[in-house]
């Protein structure tokens, strides 16, 4: 039995493993992992860019504040070869986001892990090898 | 686990491996081998790398042609390059050093050079610069990230010159043992960190790398790094390399386009980068 659950975690690293979700920075350097926020709001931005594409969106709290998020995304190079395009999210459009905030008081910044567009595609956001994952 | 039933434990393995195995071969007939569909973009999924034979040039060397992806240390060099914890021999003044280190000083987040053995952890192409019937003259390294950059490399039997200018790639020259080549490289600049934990190069560093295509997608990479300033002795760390998909290419990485870094962290981005040299009186290698 051993032997094949051996077998199956062999097979299982060769089928998918390849560090292609490499970061440009540490994750832990920047981002909090238990710092965990979730949130929906308005594109305001959308920054195709390296070392990290970035999504700006206006969040409104329940006093009605608005803040402008900063959300950082992976390098445009993993973000295409996964298939985002440049127009995946647009100025305007409503998104959910899951992510890490940064480690900074009130930098209203995030490692992005996912983006939920309102027609339901759920977008991966962002790689680091030394990031938990969710 | 306790729970499940041997028989349960069994099924649910063959399961596994069955869904390992399918994964890919599903994702190609939809025509699309690399993208997880439960959110756009979370893995690339790619085949196994082909294992035919190594391709040769026409003069009968081998093409180590392709875009290659990974092959090197991101964040533990002693991890990822096939050692344990604690094996990398470091004199005493370099665990003090390292135990201090400021992981925002390291010099590639603020978009500069990975160095040897680290650029490998972005996609590279190694380019043959062909003389008729010589072999390669020159070899050029053309690297996507950390950073965009390239490294040259000479074959043509030149020595190291007794002075080379420092920088971060140092001076390389190469040549092919039986059918691995290994380039030899001097001239370090002192401010590489060889990994995120820091682990230093000085500019007494020295460098020989050994790239052996051992079949179409796969490429072994061993490097041996000498650094009588930094290290007891030297050692050696080995990374593999897998072919990528044959329609990719190198796409452009321009790092200091929009570089955010340490904002969100809460700190100033630093303007020096400094030389890293024992400090006075340190003990050295005997």
């Amino acid at each position: 039995m051993r032997s094949v659950i051996a077998v199956a975690a062999v097979v299982a690293v060769f089928v998918s493993a390849v560090p292609d979700a490499v970061a440009h920075h540490s994750f832990a350097a920047e981002y909090d992992a238990n710092k965990v926020v979730k949130f929906e709001g308005v594109v305001t931005k959308v920054e195709w860019s390296n070392p990290h594409a970035r999504i700006y969106v206006d969040v409104t709290d329940a006093g009605g504040k608005v803040t402008n998020w900063n959300l950082e995304l992976a390098a445009l190079s993993l973000l295409v070869r996964n298939g985002w395009t440049r127009t995946s999210v647009k100025p305007g459009e409503r998104v959910k986001v899951e992510g890490f905030e940064g480690r900074g008081t009130n930098t209203y910044r995030v490692n992005a892990t996912v983006v939920l567009t309102p027609d339901g595609r759920s977008l991966f956001a962002s790689g680091g090898d030394d990031r938990p994952e969710r | 686990m306790k729970s499940m039933s041997h028989s349960a434990m069994k099924r649910l393995v063959i399961a596994l491996v069955l869904a390992a195995f399918a994964a890919p071969l599903l994702a190609q007939g939809r025509g699309d081998a690399q993208v997880r569909p439960e959110a756009l973009g979370r893995t690339v999924r790619r085949p196994p790398p082909p294992s035919g034979p190594a391709p040769r040039l026409a003069d009968g060397t081998i093409d180590l042609g392709g875009l290659w992806l990974g092959g090197g240390a991101i964040g533990d060099l002693e991890a990822q390059g096939g050692l344990k914890r604690g094996d990398i021999p470091v004199l005493p003044w370099v665990k003090e050093y390292m135990a201090k280190l400021d992981p925002n000083m390291e010099p590639s987040v603020h978009c500069l050079p990975m160095g040897i053995p680290r650029k490998w952890a972005y996609p590279w192409r190694m380019i043959q610069e062909p003389v008729p019937g010589k072999g390669a003259k020159r070899m050029y390294m053309l690297e996507e990230g950390g950073i965009h950059s390239y490294r040259q490399i000479f074959m043509d039997g030149r020595k190291h010159p007794a002075e080379p200018e420092p920088s971060w790639n140092g001076h390389s020259i190469a040549w092919w043992e039986g059918d691995t080549l290994v380039i030899d490289t001097v001239g370090f600049n002192g401010k590489v960190w060889m990994d995120r934990r820091g682990f230093p190069q000085t500019e007494k560093a020295h460098t020989i790398e050994r790239y052996t295509r051992v079949n179409m997608g796969t490429l072994e990479i061993v490097v041996t790094i000498d650094d009588p300033d930094a290290y007891l002795k030297p050692f050696t760390v080995k990374f593999a390399a897998q072919l990528s998909n044959p329609q990719d290419e190198i796409m452009e990485f321009i790092c200091q386009e929009n570089n955010q870094v340490g904002i969100a962290g809460g700190y100033q981005q630093p303007h020096d980068f400094p030389v890293v040299k024992p400090p006075p009186g340190a003990a050295t290698r005997p």
